[in-house]
Formats: structure tokens, C-alpha cells, sequence
């Protein structure tokens, strides 16, 4: 049984199929990355899966479960979700807003326990030290940083309550520069190691192929290629889907490692 | 309301040591400022008087006899009790409104609450005034709030259906209507006055004025059992209001019942408003001023935002009332003329503030 | 309130305050707070001034009234403790001051208040001057009054009765953005308008009203009154707006300025002031020059 399983997943609006009868399964102790050109019906596949909008027709499992019947509070519990971007109206500091992930999810946390999940967090994303900052004030990629962090101390929370856990990342590493694009999908990875179901939207292909244990090809809201990277993202496919040519026979490795 | 305020916040009232620190100052100044109200006005009563006639009425409960007692426990005291009241009311219901719209400028004057409840009190007097008062005789004061809550209720309900498709409200939309639903009340108001004889407009200026002048118990005891259960349910919408911060879809990713949360501080907001408009006609800026003079000094946290703007708004009424009823007496200034001298020029240092610390 | 209660209560109060305060009933010597320009013009004429403690700020006539005396505010937005507060033994009121709860807090403290009916006619002025002469215990120098004041309204009718045609007239109260706000039946306006023996050209309309510029048109006044502002600035000219351009009283330029409170307060004055609007309106039916409006 997967972690996060989609059956003939529609979604129409105004006479378009936006995610048009997506099946798919991703399982725990995976890192499964979703690819596709712009429009291809990513994000909005990814809103499904998280409950976010109510699909069409068709329905998603979690662990063989419908997500409609899981109550909000362990829904929380089980799984993340990092949004691509969010935008703040009030002055909150940057250590508020990772605690809004510890703030009534799991069980049994002291309010020690709770700080000590969201300082933990700051650490993992390397912003520990805007931790008194105002989350305004701080550039794109610092905010996204922060998003990841308060995904992490979420799925800390949680796991008092629930541990076969599922993160959902949407364009996770968008504006982050290359250093920390690195830091935050090794760390991705590491929680799929740990036995989490983790789904990202990735937009560079050479990342996806070295990160992710397997790739599904969104192309105008169908699911066209689902598998192991280096299998499905072939010179071919990428032809077809994004309209470029691959320069070499293959897809690279990625010419990138963190410095330690 | 007791499961959905279960469902909102599992718990609001463990606070850490400097929210307790922030709550105990304001609520000291709020005493100060309350101690202040019941000791000076038009009329010179020694304090250690005011204390003697306090304690007499609380000890023996005796009808005041005296003018000394009539001032202090007729007038000033229902007074200061219905300007607490109104201005913890108003001062809440605009930190409500802006986490709810994520806009620190949203306001219930802006969304057409305010207008919505004012144009209802207008309609029971003129309706009480002429079709109902030959079957009841006089209105009492206790419909008019009950009035102006339900036409705060129907403006808002009025928006929510207009700006919410698919269980989704759009505030861009929500802020549009609005302006239009204001727009239209205030259209409706104009009309209601010229259709009405002179008594009654003069009955009906009195909601854009805005006074605690005529405060009575009547009017306290009309407005305590809106107001209070209001103030002690915004605890419970402090985590909901800050996950929204994020935005809708990241409150429900947090486990937040988004359209609970919504619908609640949509119902919270109709009645003290709606309450507070009754009782003290339209009182501008107390809403916006509050909020952001709190957030700029301790914080955006609504589990502590919200119980300091009730203390702190409550506060400023009573002030500016001081003021009001002393720096002309025997005379007075109306009220929402005194909270517009002070509120507007520092909304507008706001506005060019923001502006200036805007990135570019 | 039980008449029993009450009192008791101004006896308390009246113990209370001995020094400043002498028992109610008796005349001359009390303390009083007046709220209406008319209420006060009267106790000025009946030479109770040193009995008034406080005038609201419609009191504008004598101009020492409010120049001497405390202002206790506007007279529709007085305050309870403000008037308590110059502990008064008697509170004039016209009809329709307040807010009502202000004067019910006041009437709790056991101090009497007297409302003065609201009546736009000779009827109406007469009973004011009555019941105000009665509450501070002046009725001999009242009955003088109301002779003199019935006397004057004689004079008037008189006047009134040479006139052949009765001319039709346009009451603006103000005259914002170019709209006239226009008095209709019920208002004082129409009843000085009637006692000076014109038409009221506005009496389509019910209370004061805004008239359109169709509405003007359609009035056909033959003179417009308008009031003069405080500070001796100029009123706006309504001739200079088109709807009035076409309208009689253009042509004649008839267009009166007079006091506010002296035109609509009905009072004393209100014989004096509806001979010179009428006066103003036909000058060459009396013979006499128009300087006096």
C-alpha cells in the first residue's frame, strides 16, 4: 500500500481539465519529483493530493485511506505542505512563524518541547540566525528557507501523533541560491531515508534525475511518464514535453555537491 | 459555539511570561484610566468621596441620594462601564477584521459592517417610531442593538455570498463589495432621512456622531451580554487568525478549519459592532489605531493581539471620553470627533511610514 | 417617577447645596440653566438674566447671554454632569433638546425640567412666554409680556391684512454645492413665512428639504429669504445659479438676509421680526422704506 495514492484524479474548471484522470502512487521511503513545463497542471495535482482543492471526480488514498476522511488536526499530523511562495501582512518574526507549525499539531508537547522543535528546525534550515528577524524583512530566498522550516518543525509536531508522514514541496528550491538548494533536497532526501513520503515539484531536470527516487512527467494535466528517472526522462521524452533537445546522449549527473 | 471554539484552539489560555507581563500592564493602565474617569468631570467630587459612595453602593446597594452619589453611580459609572465596553468591542472587532483579511488597514467600517449596523438601528427607529409604535408604545433600548447586530450580520452575510465561491472567499472581492455594500447603505441612509420627520433625523444624526453622552445602565445592560462573550471567545480564534496570516491553504495545511474560523470572526465581529453602534453611534479609528500601535510595539501574535487591543481600546475610549466631556465643560465635544482628530492624522503618518519602509 | 420620591429628593438636594441653593418655590433667586434661543431671550425679557447659571449654545441673542454665562453645549448634545455640575434648581428646555437620557439623568437628580412645546405660530410664542413666565414664578411681569408681545402680533395682522398679493416665497436654510436646503410645511420657516403674509413656495415639500433645481424652477418664488452668517460674512448669492436665474424673484433681485435665531426662534421678537420680513417683501404697500431688514 503507497503513502499517497491518486485514482482517475480530475479536475475541471470552466471546461478545462486542469489534472485530467491522474493515477498514481507514491510511496514511503521515497522522494518522488513531478516535472513538467509550465501549465502542465503541477501545482494544482499537488493541491489534490493535499487536500486543497476537492477533485473533480476520482479520489486520493492516504495509505489507503480517503484523504476526505481524515479530521483536519491529523491531517496536519500526517502530512506538510511548503507552499511556493507566501507573503506576510503582519510583523511577525521569523521564529513566529516556524512555531505556527508546532502550534496545535501533535500530542503531549510541553511548551519546552515546542520551542525546543521549532529552534531544531531553524538549525535544519540554516536560519537560526534570522531567527529574531522580522519575516518581511528578509529576501526571497531567506522567506523560503523560513517556509522550510516551519514544514520541518510541523512534521516534528506531528510525529508525536502520526509516523509514517508525507512532505509535500511545491518548487521548493525556486529562489534559493545554489548552496542552499543543496542544504534543502539533501535534507528532503534524508527524511525519505527516514521512511517519509516525500513529493516535490522540481523544475531542473538534472536535480531530479539525482535526487528523486522516481519521476512523474506532467504534460497538459495528464500524467504522460511515470518511473526511475534515467528510464523516463529520456532524450525522447524531454523532446516531447518540453520542447528542448538534450545536448548530449543522456541527462548529466548533477556538476553540483554541498562543500562540507 | 463551545465544540467550535474547541475545534479553533485546543489551547488559548496558556501564555508565556511576557504576553502575561504585556496583559497585566494594559490592564493596570485600563484601572488607572477607569480610576481617572470616575474621579474627574464637570462636576468637582472629592476622591475620597467617590471611593466612600463606591463602597456604600457596593456594600449596601442603596438607591443614590444625594447629587454627589447620582454623578458618580448614574452618570459617570454606567459611562465608563459602556465606553470599556464599546471601545474594547471596536478595538477588537478591527484586529479581528484585519487578520481576517490579512490587511492591516481592513476595518468594520470598511467592509460595510459598521454602516450596515447604523442603517438598522435607523430603520427600528423610524420603523419603531411610526408603523410599531401604536401596537408596543415605546421602543426600548434593547431592540436597538439587537437591530443594528442583525443589519451588521446581513451586510457581512450579504459580502460572504458575494466574495465566497466553492467555500473560498476572495478578499480582494470581499474588499470591493464592501466599498459597494457601503456605498449602497449609505444610500439607503440618505433616503431614510429625508423620509423621516425632524425627530426622528435628529435621533438619526446620532449615529455618525458618535457619543457615550446619555450612557445609562439600560444601555450597559443591553450591551455587557453582547460585548463580553465576544471578548472571551477571541482567545479561541488567536491560532486560526495567525495560521491565516500565512494564507488560506497554508491555515488548512496546519489542520486550521479555514471557513469555521472565518464564519466565526465574521459573527463575532457583526456583534460587537453591532452592539457598540447601538449604544454609542459610529466611532471611527478606535478599530485601526489599537491593532497597529500594539503590533509595532509587542508583536503581530494574535494570542496576545487580541486580549491587548481589548485592554488598550477600552483604555483610549475612556480617555478621549475624559477628555471629551472636561476640556469644554460644561459642555462636551462629541466623541468620534476626538478619536478622528487623533486617529486620522496617525493613520496617515501610517500610510507614508509604510510607504517609505516599503521595498521597492 | 413617583411624585413622593421626587420630593424628597429635591429637598436633599436642596439641603445639600443650602448655600447656594434657596428652596425652589420661592420666587426670583433660583438657579437655572436654559437651553433654546428662545427660552433665553424670554427669561432676558423677563429680567430673570441673574437667575440663569447656563445657556446652550443656541443662545445667541442677547449676545451676553452666552458671553456671561457657562455654554452647556448644543442644544440637541448636552451633557448630564455638565448641567449638574452648575447645580442648577431648574432646567428650561425647548422641545426637542437632549439626547432624551441626558435630561432624564438630570430630572433624577430631582431637578425640575420644563420642555417648551415647539410651535411655529402667534399661538405657540404666546404659550412659551407663559409657561417659562410660570416655572420661575413670574407670572405678573409674563402677563405684561404676553400683552405686549399679542399686542405686537395685532400690529402685524394688520400690516398683514393691506396686503393684496401675497407674494410667494423660497426659505433657504443653507445652500451647499449649489443645492438649497429648502424649508417645507411644519418648519418654522413656513410659519414665519405665514405670519409675514406670504406663500410659502417651498410647501410641496415636508420639513427641511433639499430641492432640486427643476424644483426651484417649478416654486416660482417671487423672493427668496436666506440667513445671515455668523461673523459677518456675505451669504452666497443663489442668483448666480442657473435654476434660480429664471426664476421672479431674479428678475426683482429679491432676495432678504436676515438673523436666524430673530427669523425662526419664536420668541418675543417674533412679532418685530415677521413686520420686517413682510416689511422687506412689499416696501412700496407700506409706504415705507426697506432699511430696517
Amino acid at each position: 500500500m503507497s503513502a499517497v495514492e491518486a485514482r482517475s484524479l480530475t479536475l475541471r474548471r470552466g471546461g478545462r481539465m486542469l489534472v485530467d484522470s491522474v493515477t498514481c502512487a507514491c510511496g514511503a521511503g521515497r522522494l518522488t519529483a513531478i516535472v513538467g513545463p509550465n501549465g502542465a497542471g503541477k501545482s494544482t495535482l499537488l493541491k489534490l493530493l493535499a487536500g486543497e482543492l476537492p477533485p473533480s471526480s476520482g479520489e486520493v488514498l492516504l495509505h489507503g485511506r480517503p484523504l476526505a476522511a481524515f479530521p483536519l488536526w491529523a491531517l496536519a499530523a500526517l502530512r506538510a505542505v511548503m507552499p511556493q511562495s507566501t507573503s506576510l501582512a503582519f510583523p511577525f518574526t521569523v521564529s513566529e512563524v516556524v512555531g505556527f507549525g508546532v502550534d496545535g499539531i501533535g500530542r503531549g508537547l510541553s511548551r519546552r518541547d515546542r520551542a525546543r522543535l521549532v529552534t531544531h528546525a531553524l538549525e535544519q534550515a540554516d536560519v537560526a540566525q534570522l531567527a529574531g528577524r522580522p519575516f518581511q524583512t528578509l529576501s526571497g530566498g531567506e522567506q523560503q528557507r523560513v517556509q522550510f522550516a516551519r514544514v520541518l518543525a510541523q512534521l516534528a509536531a506531528g510525529r508525536t501523533i502520526e509516523e509514517r508522514q508525507i512532505l509535500l514541496l511545491d518548487e521548493p528550491i525556486a529562489s534559493l541560491d545554489l548552496k542552499h538548494q543543496l542544504t534543502v533536497l539533501e535534507r528532503a532526501r534524508q527524511l525519505a531515508g527516514e521512511g517519509l513520503a516525500v513529493i516535490a515539484i522540481l523544475h531542473d531536470l538534472q536535480f531530479a534525475a539525482s535526487f528523486a527516487d522516481e519521476v512523474l512527467v506532467m504534460n497538459a494535466g495528464r500524467l504522460v511518464a511515470a518511473g526511475h528517472p534515467l528510464q523516463v526522462l529520456t532524450s525522447h521524452l524531454i523532446h516531447d514535453v518540453f520542447r528542448v533537445r538534450l545536448a548530449s546522449a543522456a541527462l548529466p549527473a548533477a556538476p553540483w555537491v554541498a562543500a562540507r | 459555539m463551545a465544540s467550535l471554539s474547541v475545534a479553533l484552539d485546543r489551547s488559548p489560555l496558556r501564555m508565556p511570561s511576557r504576553t502575561l507581563l504585556v496583559i497585566a500592564i494594559l490592564a493596570v493602565a485600563t484601572g488607572l484610566v477607569s480610576l481617572l474617569a470616575l474621579g474627574f468631570g464637570a462636576m468637582v467630587v472629592p476622591p475620597g468621596r467617590v471611593a466612600a459612595l463606591l463602597v456604600d453602593a457596593v456594600m449596601t446597594g442603596v438607591d443614590p441620594m444625594s447629587t454627589d452619589a447620582l454623578v458618580i453611580l448614574q452618570i459617570r459609572l454606567p459611562r465608563l462601564l459602556l465606553g470599556l465596553l464599546v471601545g474594547a468591542a471596536l478595538a477588537v472587532s478591527g484586529a479581528i477584521m484585519q487578520g481576517l483579511f490579512r490587511n492591516p488597514l481592513a476595518d468594520p467600517g470598511l467592509v460595510g459592517v459598521s454602516s450596515g449596523a447604523a442603517l438598522a438601528a435607523a430603520v427600528t427607529i423610524v420603523l419603531g417610531d411610526t408603523l410599531l409604535a401604536p401596537v408596543f408604545g415605546k421602543l426600548p433600548f434593547a431592540v436597538l442593538p439587537v437591530g443594528a447586530f442583525g443589519g451588521g450580520l446581513v451586510t457581512t452575510l450579504a459580502l460572504y455570498l458575494i466574495a465566497t465561491r466553492e467555500g473560498r472567499t476572495s478578499i480582494a472581492t470581499m474588499l470591493l463589495a464592501g466599498i459597494a455594500l457601503g456605498a449602497l447603505t449609505g444610500a439607503f441612509m440618505g433616503f431614510l432621512s429625508f423620509a423621516s420627520d425632524d425627530r426622528q433625523l435628529r435621533d438619526l444624526t446620532f449615529w455618525s456622531l458618535g457619543s457615550l453622552g446619555g450612557a445609562t445602565w439600560t444601555k450597559v445592560q443591553a450591551v455587557a451580554p453582547l460585548v463580553l462573550p465576544v471578548l472571551l471567545a477571541t482567545p479561541f480564534l488567536a491560532r486560526g487568525l495567525n495560521a491565516l496570516t500565512l494564507g488560506e491553504a497554508e491555515a488548512f495545511h496546519l489542520g486550521v478549519p479555514v471557513q469555521r474560523v472565518k464564519a466565526a470572526a465574521i459573527l463575532l465581529v457583526a456583534v460587537a459592532v453591532g452592539a457598540s453602534v447601538a449604544a454609542a453611534g459610529v466611532i471611527g479609528f478606535v478599530g485601526i489605531v489599537v491593532p497597529h500601535v500594539l503590533r509595532m510595539a509587542v508583536g503581530a501574535n494574535h494570542r496576545l493581539l487580541l486580549p491587548a487591543s481589548a485592554l488598550l481600546g477600552a483604555a483610549l475610549l475612556v480617555a478621549a471620553d475624559i477628555v471629551a466631556r472636561t476640556v469644554v465643560a460644561p459642555a462636551e465635544l462629541p466623541i468620534g470627533t476626538l478619536t478622528a482628530a487623533i486617529g486620522a492624522p496617525f493613520f496617515l503618518w501610517l500610510l507614508l511610514s509604510r510607504h517609505r519602509s516599503a521595498p521597492a | 417617577m413617583p411624585p413622593a420620591c421626587l420630593s424628597r429628593r429635591m429637598l436633599l438636594c436642596g439641603t445639600l447645596a443650602l448655600p447656594f441653593l434657596p428652596a425652589a418655590s420661592r420666587a426670583g433667586g433660583q438657579r437655572i440653566v436654559s437651553v433654546g434661543g428662545a427660552v433665553t431671550e424670554i427669561l432676558y425679557r423677563l429680567g430673570r438674566e441673574g437667575d440663569i447659571v447656563g445657556v446652550d449654545s443656541t443662545s445667541q441673542y442677547p449676545g451676553e447671554a452666552l458671553k456671561t454665562k457657562p455654554n452647556v453645549g448644543y442644544v440637541r448634545a448636552l451633557g448630564a454632569e455638565g448641567i449638574l455640575s452648575l447645580k442648577p434648581s431648574l432646567v428650561i428646555a425647548v422641545e426637542g433638546a437632549g439626547p432624551p437620557d441626558v435630561l432624564r439623568l438630570v430630572e433624577g437628580a430631582g431637578i425640575s425640567v420644563v420642555k417648551v412645546p415647539d410651535e411655529p405660530s402667534e399661538e405657540g410664542v404666546l404659550r412659551r412666554i407663559a409657561i417659562v413666565s410660570r416655572a420661575v414664578g413670574a407670572e405678573e411681569v409674563g402677563a405684561r409680556l404676553v400683552q405686549e408681545v399679542r399686542d405686537g402680533f395685532a400690529t402685524l395682522a394688520a400690516a398683514r391684512a393691506s396686503i393684496t398679493t401675497p407674494k410667494r416665497v423660497l426659505f433657504i436654510l443653507s445652500l451647499q454645492n449649489g443645492r438649497p436646503l429648502v424649508g417645507g410645511r411644519g418648519t418654522t420657516a413656513d410659519g414665519i413665512l405665514t405670519l409675514a403674509g406670504a406663500r410659502n413656495a417651498g410647501a410641496t415639500l415636508d420639513g427641511w428639504k433639499p430641492l432640486s433645481e427643476e424644483g426651484v424652477i417649478a416654486a416660482r418664488p417671487d423672493a427668496v429669504v436666506m440667513m445671515s452668517r455668523h461673523g459677518g460674512e456675505a451669504a452666497p448669492d443663489p442668483f448666480a445659479l442657473p435654476a434660480f436665474s429664471a426664476t421672479p424673484a431674479a428678475r426683482e433681485r429679491a432676495l432678504i438676509v436676515m438673523d436666524g435665531l430673530y427669523l425662526l426662534g419664536f420668541g418675543p421678537r417674533t412679532p418685530q421680526a415677521a413686520l420686517d420680513l413682510l416689511t422687506a417683501l412689499h416696501p412700496q404697500a407700506l409706504g415705507k422704506a426697506a432699511e430696517r431688514g
